[in-house]
């Protein structure tokens, strides 16, 4: 029988991490899997400035590189792979992974969100050749360049202000109202002056349109007036959705796909575990992320202990 | 081993960090053109890749063929350069 080890941890953003440095700490056998990059959405946020301990703000890399390295630093293994099905037999969890299966007595799945879709003409015609949901990966193809920013959120008002360091000018398109920050918007507020960016409210894309395989002007409905917005590239930060596809049939979610969990961070199956922003409640920050990977972590050693587990 | 790799990045790009993590782990030298350093040759990785991304990683094999891979795909990297 292949080793069962201690704790898979599915995902290897701020909670997966903060559970793991936490876990392996304690010398509980903890293996992390991530599918892309390690620190979620953190890695690829600019500057992060709500993060307790940076005065003076902190880069989203330099926030997952130490993460990592300190986990690293107390023996957790990160693997890379992506976890498609779980399964449990008797005590014994079985992840089934795009680099095989692998065998653990609990599981903590912080598998974070992916920014949604707008579901408009021509968004996935020209993803990476115009459309974008990533702006510290992508914005560098746009300098000198008019762009639209959709959302109203502090993800969109952050990435907007990051833009503004490549693109001329900046059209931020709001569904309603900006609901960033009171900070950030004070910050927009300087740029919108300088006349980088500018504001459009109750306005949302209908459609996005190229010429030789590449974006070149989008239609928008502001103030239900219908018009043609001349644009080399569009970013959208328009909210956040789990990815707990693989799940659903399996741990309890919510009506939007959340996994639901009880008090100790536990879902409807034993010895599963949800941390983070794909938790059902969770407030989608990066602090409250790690410290729902802490809590996590210490419940998880409580079932470990408590557990029988001399059928293995 | 391939002949020779070439990744397209940006300073700010949490991929191409990882990207070039996986292949200095597995002992693959490559070389990396900054698009923040060099914006010139963007349109090289355009023509390369076909998409305005990054990172865009390039593997020339022993047999003379290329490989062009977009994002931080393991699915095609890890062959690329076994």
């Amino acid at each position: 029988m292949s080793k069962v080890h201690d704790l898979i941890i599915i995902g290897a953003g701020p909670a997966g991490l903060a559970c793991a440095i936490y876990t392996t700490r304690e010398y509980i056998d903890t293996v992390v899997f991530e599918k892309g990059v390690i620190g979620g959405l953190a890695a690829v946020t600019d500057v992060i400035d709500n993060y307790p301990g940076f005065p003076d703000g902190v880069g989203g890399l330099q926030l997952s590189d130490a993460l990592q390295k300190q986990a690293e630093r107390f023996g957790a293994k990160i693997e890379f792979g992506e976890v498609q099905k779980i399964t449990k037999k008797d005590k014994v969890i079985t992840l089934h992974t795009t680099d095989g299966d692998y065998k653990t007595k609990t599981v903590l799945v912080a598998i974070g969100s992916e920014y949604k879709k707008l579901d408009v003409p021509g968004e996935k015609e020209y993803y990476a050749r115009g459309v974008h949901y990533c702006a510290t990966c992508d914005g560098a193809f746009y300098k000198d360049k008019e762009i639209a920013v959709v959302g109203g959120g502090n993800s969109a008002i952050q990435e907007s202000i990051f833009l503004t360091r490549y693109a001329k000018k900046i059209e931020l398109l709001v569904r309603s109202t900006i609901k960033a920050s009171s900070v950030l918007q004070k910050e927009l507020q300087k740029y919108i002056d300088e006349g980088k960016i500018v504001v459009h409210l109750n306005t949302s894309v209908k459609e996005i349109k190229g010429e030789n395989g590449l974006v070149n002007n989008i239609v928008i409905n502001e103030d239900s007036k219908e018009e043609v917005m001349k644009v080399d590239g569009i970013f959208i930060f328009v909210g956040l959705i789990p990815n707990t596809g693989f799940l659903k049939d399996y741990v309890e979610l919510d009506n939007i796909g959340l996994i639901k969990t009880d008090n100790n961070l536990m879902t409807n199956v034993p010895g599963i575990f949800a941390a983070g922003d794909v938790r059902s409640g969770a407030t989608l920050q990066i602090a409250s992320a790690s410290g729902d990977g802490a809590t996590a972590a210490l419940r998880i050693r409580e079932f470990l202990e408590h557990k029988k587990l001399a059928t293995y | 081993m391939p002949k020779s790799v070439t990744i397209f990045t940006t300073n700010t790009c949490g991929y191409c960090s990882m990207v070039k993590k996986y292949l200095s782990n597995k002992g693959v030298s490559y070389k990396e053109v900054n698009l923040d350093d060099e914006p010139q040759r963007q349109q090289e990785a355009l023509a390369l890749s076909g998409v305005l991304t990054v990172p865009v990683t390039v593997v020339e094999k022993t047999d003379d063929s290329r490989e062009v891979i977009v994002g931080y795909n393991l699915a095609k990297l890890a062959p690329a350069i076994a």
